[in-house]
């Protein structure tokens, strides 16, 4: 697949597939390539080539952002690895549906409770201040929903550097099995996140408005 | 993006919200979630232990306009369907009735996942193994 990892981020830059990324080396690299590819240096070429100086360009720019942000290049990677996220939750439907049995839920039951309990306190505190309603102690539940919900982002930041560590690891040792564990833990971690982030952007709103 | 004529009337008029007693063994209840776009739905089903019918049905969806229709339909289409009729329920049904854009087709699978779901859970409160419901074509003359 020698196409493909030529063709990948980490490998345009010069990196190791790792998650602990060499930030001044990544941008480094970056600003190295972007002056080979400037527009100045094609005025004088065939238009083809001009627009495909264009195309690595942006190409480049895209591969820049995803690695320099710690969800995005986590997300690459998984990507790269072959790890669809809706992809993966529309497979287990079909074998659901397959098996006339329950859908194995891609998000630990326990967080999906979680998550709906906190949807339900959050809804109550907006349909009270809907109603007008001077609940004094409205604004305190939605503060305090706010700073435990960020509690609680920091800490998969916090898990996620350790998963990355992980990674890098088991990447180093060819670890195989090290790698599937590490990538599922990952997902795992990326959909917590992602609903811990929707939360906070709702009560951040509820205390807004 | 415009919802569908279909969409916004259930979002604005929600058919079957509300909760079932979790307790009863004639409950079934699935919690099920969308992390790509961060929605949860629940889906409680109350069955006839005689006849295996659904009775009743109730949803609380947290999420997106096509969520709450595709949730909201999910419960109308179990109402009054056998556990075994409302196992064939697909999403691809959901998508068409509510004309859901590809982009929210999760929604409608969520949703065909919540009746799994409900139906598993009512299972396992019945101790009904799974495939072991009375077969669909025996209990409805279509």
């Amino acid at each position: 697949m020698s196409d493909v990892s030529s063709a990948n981020y980490f490998a345009l830059f010069s990196l190791p597939r790792h998650l602990h990324v060499d930030l001044p080396a990544l941008e480094k690299a970056f600003y190295a390539q972007s002056r080979r590819l400037h527009p100045d240096r094609f005025a004088a070429k065939p238009v083809e080539e001009q627009e495909r100086a264009l195309r690595a360009s942006s190409d480049l720019n895209d591969a820049y952002r995803t690695l320099k942000d710690p969800i995005g290049r986590t997300q690459y990677l998984l990507t790269l690895e072959g790890v669809e996220m809706e992809e993966q939750s529309r497979a287990a439907t079909d074998a659901a549906r397959a098996s006339g049995g329950q859908k194995k839920q891609v998000v630990p039951p326990e967080l999906l409770e979680e998550v709906f309990e906190l949807n339900m306190q959050l809804q109550e505190m907006r349909a009270a201040k809907q109603m007008g309603e001077e609940e004094p102690d409205l604004r305190a539940d939605l503060e305090r929903a706010r700073v435990e919900f960020a509690g609680k982002m920091e800490q998969t930041q916090t898990k996620l550097e350790s998963l990355w560590t992980r990674w890098d690891a088991a990447e180093d040792a060819d670890d195989d099995a090290g790698r599937q564990a590490v990538k599922t833990s990952m997902v795992e971690l990326l959909n917590r996140r992602s609903y811990l982030r929707n939360l906070l952007r709702d009560v951040n709103d509820a205390l807004q408005s | 993006m415009a919802y569908s004529d279909k969409v916004v009337d259930h979002y604005e008029n929600p058919r079957n919200v509300g909760t079932l007693d979790k307790g009863s063994s004639e409950v079934g209840t699935g919690l099920v979630g969308a992390p790509e776009c961060g929605d949860v739905m629940r889906l409680q089903i109350r069955v006839n232990p005689e006849t295996q019918v659904i009775e009743d049905a109730k949803f609380k969806t947290f999420g997106c306009g096509s969520a709450i229709a595709s949730s909201s339909l999910a419960t109308e289409w179990v109402k009054g369907k056998t556990v075994s009729e409302a196992l064939t329920i697909s999403n691809t049904e959901i998508v068409k009735e509510l004309a859901l854009p590809p982009v929210k087709i999760h929604c409608s699978v969520l949703a065909e996942d919540a009746i799994r779901a409900a139906i598993g859970d009512w299972k396992k409160k019945n101790n009904v193994a799974e495939g072991a419901e009375a077969p669909a074509a025996a209990v409805a003359a279509h």
